[in-house]
């Protein structure tokens, strides 16, 4: 079995039609890059031994990204920019990686570091951006929010999921809510959920058109 | 080409695995100034359709023709149906995202008879008239292929053309014709003459069935000939095959290492159909295996065919390919083992130190049923094979059986159960005391299904109430602990029955049926015995004169004018040798035993790639 000496870290995006993959489905695309592009990876112990690797903070069905991030441990080195070439190269556009460096074979987990999220929504329903960031204001202030999930109720306290008031404001032509949440180890906000709930209670008919994760963090970054 | 995502994309947020609908994987071909498109629609859901071979494989085939587009197209599931339906939104390929009817050329895969209601959801949700008589020069020309092929007439209506056996070569072929002709402006009548003459093509509406089996009105050939690859070796396993971002059935690169069959199991299409054994060399397996995943990223490679562990450089080949796979992490796999020592040896290289489950086809429970279904298998091999995995590490196996075979009686099903009775005892006595307590034994059981082309043709599928009494006794005769015993359901296998074997009559029967809401009959959930039942009885087709009816020799039967090679003779007297039980060997390995396949065709068996002769 082989060693992991060197560990790899891609930054890559969620785009296009690849935004409506599950986080299985990406984990394996993004395995099978890795295989693609020859790089020299290490596998794991055992009778099944496995590529070892190690992914962010999971993105659901359809939530697009440009900020994910995946460790793969290398037996061997190549140059950064060199395996960054190779990768891209072997990987469909809409996910293809943008960066990759070399981080301590130490440093902690990309699932347990990376705890705080920020999300472009992109909503449409005619409301203007003074009543949505008013609504949005209005649901923070009042502390909690229900949401249902597949049956399930779960309440979230806003004071400590956001770490950042939601702020609304227009790009091409387009409504846009930045919101950030802090994730939990009991299940996260979805930001839709947020923004659908502001609509709810200000009474309009808004829907969200996407949703996109554009920065992660640690925590004492947020 | 009319690009349909912009009117799709806003319907994936509300279906369940959109992953399905979006292209983009790795592999898919996008040749945007093609002069021809051809799709190829796997009729079930993308998940099994991906793991579809020959799509695989034809896929390959028209990209390597230029100017020639290849597509993909499945069934989608009912959730994006309903959507699709609701929002005027016709069946899309993948690849170019255009509606099914703006394609030159539709080839539906024929996989399994459950997936006739499928066709014609594909071919309403594409807005594709659903009788090729209905059709007119707008329309695409719709060709089916596949395992069904061979007993072709309850869906012939639905067809154009179908092609008959490997469609390696013979997919060029109809794809140069149908380009040909069709640049002449010619009618669609003169189309499908000019296809008739491809070898392998049958085209429905050249023949007439008034008289029971299909005449040939003049143009057409009296018998439609199965196409065949003399040897693979003249054709490339995928080496770069479309790889799925969704989980589906059989993730991995597969190799096909060899074509056919001739240990001549007497209940097995398959295995008559596809005579006669070709092999790929050791050579070209390891090189097309080494690509394959180079090119794909797979973490698995499967050496499939439908006996891997008889082509006779096996070992080597796996030999080889552990070396060269070596810490990489990549596993191989066979799809199916054989009841012997050998297979244990196999599947102890193939693991390394994984155990996960073994699985062996004894198919019948007496030596008597076992010699009159020509299954050359015996107890000693079984037990010593379950020995022999035991002992290896192995804890859990599952076996495979049938009931309903011809000249079944009662104790040869109690045969079953004494026989896994042994099993268990075996398999106790292989592993240590501490362990037996993780000992798992799955016994499945099927009901025996006739099929067009092997000597059981002209037998009779036993009748559901018969299916159930003998299930009873089945279970009554099994162990009380410690087995799994699970049932494929009997009323799936009667509908395959009627099939399998019905003729052109059978086309109003799956029309009314679908129209009744049958589809995805091939899962459980979804499927309907008495949604069937009221069809046959709207059609006033009697299902049970189809399955369950003993035919005389000269009968003439529905598949009369599709010539396998196999001879009609050969077959009676493998049926005859049945009722004696005596068996027949394996042409691979001993002699010639004269089915008729090799001096027909005018080809011969290849073993490691070189003819045997
Ligand atoms: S003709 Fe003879 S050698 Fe060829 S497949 Fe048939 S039995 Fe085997």
């Amino acid at each position: 079995m082989s060693e992991g000496l060197f560990r790899l870290r891609i930054a890559y995006p969620k785009a296009g039609r690849l935004r409506f993959l599950s986080h299985l489905e990406l984990t394996t695309a993004c395995e099978r890059a890795a295989r693609r592009a020859g790089l020299p990876y290490a596998v794991t112990q055992g009778f099944n031994p496995k590529m070892k690797v190690a992914f962010g903070p999971a993105l659901p069905v359809g939530t697009g990204s440009t900020c994910e991030r995946f460790d793969v441990w290398l037996r061997e080195y190549v140059p950064a920019g060199e395996a960054l070439e190779r990768l891209r190269s072997s990987s469909s556009i809409d996910v293809a990686p943008l960066d990759a460096c070399y981080v301590a074979l130490r440093a902690p987990s990309l699932a347990a570091s990376l705890t705080i999220a920020t999300y472009d929504v992109v909503t449409v329903g005619g409301v203007s951006v003074e009543d949505q960031q008013g609504s949005l204001d209005a649901l923070v202030k009042a502390g909690e929010l229900v949401v249902e999930h597949k049956g399930k109720q779960k309440v979230f306290d806003l004071a400590s999921t956001l770490p950042k008031e939601p702020k609304v404001r227009t790009s091409n032509g387009q409504t846009v809510v930045e919101i950030t949440t802090r994730m939990g180890d009991r299940g996260s906000l979805r930001p839709e959920s947020l923004v659908m709930a502001a609509f709810q209670r200000s009474g309009t008919s808004g829907s969200v058109l996407s949703v996109t994760r554009t920065r992660l963090a640690e925590e004492e970054d947020a | 080409m009319s690009d349909l995502w912009p009117r799709i994309e806003p319907l994936l947020a509300s279906v369940e695995r959109p992953a399905r609908y979006i292209d983009r994987e790795w592999g898919a071909l996008h040749i945007d100034d093609a002069e021809y498109r051809a799709a190829l629609v796997y009729p079930d859901a993308y998940e099994l359709g991906m793991a579809n071979q020959a799509i695989g494989i034809l896929y390959q085939c028209l990209a390597a023709i230029p100017g020639v587009a290849p597509e993909r197209a499945f069934l989608p599931w009912r959730d994006m149906a309903e959507q699709m339906r609701h929002n005027d939104v016709p069946l899309f390929t993948l690849e170019s995202c255009s509606p099914l009817s703006e394609m030159d050329l539709v080839g539906i895969t024929l996989p399994y008879e459950l997936t006739y209601s499928n066709i014609l959801e594909i071919l309403d949700l594409a807005c594709i008239p659903l009788r090729a008589a209905d059709r007119t020069a707008s329309d695409p020309l719709v060709i089916g292929g596949g395992p069904c092929a061979y007993n072709p007439e309850p869906v012939a209506a639905f067809f154009d053309a179908i092609l008959i056996g490997d469609g390696e070569h013979a997919i060029g072929q109809i794809v140069s014709v149908h380009r040909a002709v069709k640049a002449s402006g010619v009618s669609r009548h003169e189309i499908l003459s000019a296809l008739a003459k491809v070898e392998g093509v049958y085209v429905p509406s050249l023949y007439s069935t008034d008289s029971g089996s299909a005449v040939s009105l003049g143009i057409a050939p009296a018998r439609v000939t199965k196409r065949l690859l003399d040897d693979l070796g003249m054709v490339r396993s995928p080496v770069c095959p479309v790889v799925p971002f969704m989980d589906v059935v059989h993730d991995r690169v597969t190799v096909e290492i060899l074509r056919g069959c001739s240990r001549g199991c007497r209940f097995c299409q398959a295995g008559m159909v596809y005579r006669p054994v070709r092999e790929r060399t050791a050579d070209t397996i390891v090189r097309d295996v080494l690509a394959g995943l180079e090119c794909t990223g797979h973490e698995e490679v499967s050496l499939t065919s439908l006996s891997s562990a008889d082509h006779s450089q096996l070992e080597e080949v796996l030999r080889r390919l552990s070396r060269r796979l070596e810490g990489t992490g990549v596993t191989v796999s066979l799809p199916s083992l054989r009841v012997d020592a050998f297979s244990v040896e196999i599947a102890r290289l193939l693991g390394g130190g994984r155990k996960t489950g073994l699985t062996f086809a004894p198919e019948a429970g007496t030596q008597r049923m076992r010699d009159v279904i020509n299954k050359n298998v015996t107890e000693e091999d079984l037990l010593g094979t379950v020995r022999k995995a035991f002992s290896a590490g192995w804890h859990r196996i599952k076996l495979y059986f049938m009931i309903g075979l011809p000249t079944e009686t009662d104790a040869d099903i109690e045969g079953i159960g004494a026989l896994v009775r042994k099993v268990q005892e075996a398999a106790k006595e292989s592993v240590p005391p501490a362990q037996r307590g993780g000992i798992r034994i799955g016994v499945s059981v099927a009901t025996f299904v006739p099929k067009a082309h092997t000597p059981f043709q002209w037998d009779a599928q036993i009748t559901l109430d018969e299916v159930r009494r003998r299930q009873s006794v089945l279970r009554d005769s099994m162990p009380k602990r410690g087995i799994d015993l699970s049932w494929h359901d009997p009323e799936v296998s009667f509908l395959e029955g009627v099939m399998a074997r019905g003729g052109r009559e059978i086309a109003d029967v799956i029309e009314h049926a679908w129209r009744a809401g049958a589809c995805y009959d091939a899962w459980t959930e979804e499927f309907s015995l008495g949604r069937w039942r009221e069809a046959f009885d709207a059609c006033g087709v009697d299902p049970l004169s189809i399955g369950s009816r003993v035919r005389e020799f000269d009968e003439k039967l529905p598949w009369g004018h599709i010539q396998t090679g196999l001879s009609s003779e050969f077959l009676r007297i493998e049926r005859e040798r049945a009722s004696e039980a005596i068996t027949t060997p394996d042409c691979t390995f001993d002699e010639c035993t004269g089915c008729g396949v090799c001096p027909t065709l005018g080809v011969d068996v290849i073993l490691g790639g070189e003819s045997r002769e």
